[in-house]
């Protein structure tokens, strides 16, 4: 079996490589620039012209798959080759998986409502088409040569004019990248309430999220700090639920934490069954009690 | 000048319930508007009022997504007409297929110049009806915009990236789907619902359309994880002890 590997950014491409080693004999990498060597039997590098989005390389990646002829296709899930490899799937008349979370020689899964339930599914088309994020194949070692190709450059028939470009000053917080994560649920009465919250998260040195109630209702988060069903999906040390009721909707976001607490006045919280350890209090009753101890 | 959003009808996720045998419980789950189409909708709808364009809707489904308050919510955001097909053959759609679909319905409306789409549906979440539909039609696209302008000829898209901003410039007809942030969805009022329930809605059928397309994704199973066993030692504050307790167990992992 032959795989391409499709990645813009080497963590990616070396994990890409290696989980694609594990089930084809060949290997072949593309991407656009600094093309990372090693890893498969041979790169190939797409140059895009300056003042172009790289979504206009989708004829030269026609005609890479035509030319490879792989019977799978792996790529980063960047949101620009979501929809290159995308628009690549569709030309071939199948549909990307996205987002694997596993894969064995028969299928592979996925995520169905947000984490709610797994979704294992199939391509039934001669290629099949996969995105997979970090974390996937992290245990696999990538092996290649240092074969590096450029691909001659097919000028598509539609201009995709790139008028501006920056690079973003990386994000303030990432709870994806947090050890210890808390998260302020429907028990915080008020914004101010979480002060507490932040104090408790600075002894322990945990990032703070939330439940969806306090981004969309409340507006007390932004969209970012939500964990669970269409937020954010963690897999912290540690996860403390203060003023959370348990709902599985949000518990999917939270279940492979290694560690879990909660803190909640309701002794009949779903919560309560979810977690290692468990308190039974008002926040403004037991947070601060706990503050000062842990201080 | 035409736009039409697309949009995706299905469970609600809030009311989805788990079974004992791990399979999941859309009994008491209504239909709904997935989340962040509605945000797509709200940012067709002010680009249409600001380029004064006329703005259509299309979905596609199984039967259960023709229900009349799901019609008046689509339709009391700003769109003035709504296209549905509802064939129980859509059940499980793969994109490829739902692509195929819905770009068959913005031929047959006819005159549309540019298409919008929603960051990815609640349930697969896959990022991909939208690039499908483009290809299916022919038309560039391009997606994660958070902000889009027209001058009817060509569309500008400002589009955030994992750690880049661009902004991009096509030319119509065109496909842009839009990250949630584009807009906030409005809260209609009552007289948006009740004026949405006069709006026309044309229903169209699989035949009409060419057809659904064979699948090209297989589901084996749809089941919910097993959770993750749990230690479950529960302290009441309002014992003795029990606040140092839940902290000791705490500082056993700082």
């Amino acid at each position: 079996m032959k795989t391409l590997v499709i990645a813009e950014n080497e963590a990616a491409a070396r994990e890409l490589a290696a989980g694609a080693r594990a089930y084809a004999d060949e290997v072949v990498y593309a991407t656009f620039a600094d093309p990372v060597t090693g890893i498969a039997d041979k790169c190939l590098v797409v140059e895009v012209p300056e003042g172009q989005a790289k979504e206009a390389a989708f004829d030269t990646f026609v005609k890479i798959l035509a030319d490879e002829d792989p019977q799978m296709v792996f790529f980063e899930p960047t949101r620009r080759l979501k929809a290159l490899v995308g628009r690549l799937a569709a030309h071939d008349g199948a549909s990307v998986m996205t987002d694997i979370s596993a894969i064995d020689e028969e299928s592979v899964k996925t995520r169905y409502f947000g984490g709610i339930a797994e979704r294992t599914a199939k391509s039934i088309t001669p290629v099949a088409f996969c995105s997979a994020g970090a974390g996937t194949f992290k245990d696999a070692e990538p092996s290649g040569t240092d074969v590096v190709e450029t691909v001659e450059y097919v000028a598509p028939a539609v201009t995709l004019e790139c008028v501006e470009r920056e690079t973003l000053p990386p994000a303030e917080v990432d709870l994806t990248a947090a050890d210890k994560v808390v998260a302020a649920g429907r028990g915080f009465g008020s914004e101010e309430e979480l002060e507490e919250a932040r104090t408790f998260c600075k002894a322990i040195g945990a990032e703070l999220g939330c439940t969806r109630p306090l981004t969309e209702t409340e507006d007390w988060f932004p969209r970012e700090a939500y964990i669970g069903v269409s937020g954010l999906m963690l897999s912290p040390e540690v996860y403390v639920g203060i003023g959370v009721s348990g709902q599985m909707q949000h518990m999917v976001g939270v279940d492979r934490a290694q560690v879990a607490f909660a803190i909640n006045k309701d002794a009949h919280a779903p919560i309560f069954d979810k977690v290692d350890y468990g308190l039974i209090g008002a926040i403004n009753d037991v947070l601060p009690k706990i503050n000062a101890k842990l201080s | 000048m035409k736009i039409a959003v697309l949009v995706k009808i299905l469970p609600d996720d809030q009311d989805i319930q788990v079974n004992g045998d791990r399979t999941l419980d859309f009994s008491r789950a209504k239909s709904t508007v997935s989340t962040y189409d509605l945000n797509a909708i709200e940012a067709a709808a002010q680009l249409a009022a600001k380029a004064d364009a006329q703005l259509v809707a299309v979905t596609c489904g199984p039967k259960s997504i023709n229900d009349s308050k799901t019609r008046k919510n689509i339709l009391s955001r700003g769109v003035d007409e709504l296209y549905m097909l509802a064939d129980d053959g859509l059940e499980l759609a793969d994109a490829y297929q739902t692509g195929r679909i819905l770009a068959a319905m913005v031929q047959k409306i006819g005159d549309v110049d540019l298409v919008i789409a929603g960051d990815g549906s609640a349930d697969l979440y896959a990022q991909q009806v939208d690039i499908q539909t483009a290809e299916a039609l022919g038309w560039p696209a391009i997606n994660g915009g958070t902000a889009l302008d027209t001058d009817g000829t060509t569309v500008t898209v400002t589009r955030m990236l994992e750690t880049e901003r661009e902004v991009i410039r096509m030319p119509l007809p065109a496909v842009v789907s839009v990250a949630p942030e584009v807009a906030l969805p409005r809260i209609a009022g009552m007289k948006d619902v009740l004026a949405a329930g006069k709006k026309p809605v044309v229903e169209f059928t699989a035949e009409e359309l060419g057809g659904i397309a064979a699948p090209t994704i297989e589901t084996v199973e749809i089941l919910a994880p097993v959770p993750t066993p749990r230690k479950k030692q529960i302290f009441d504050a309002a014992d003795e002890g029990a606040i140092d307790a839940f902290v000791a167990a705490l500082r056993e992992v700082m």
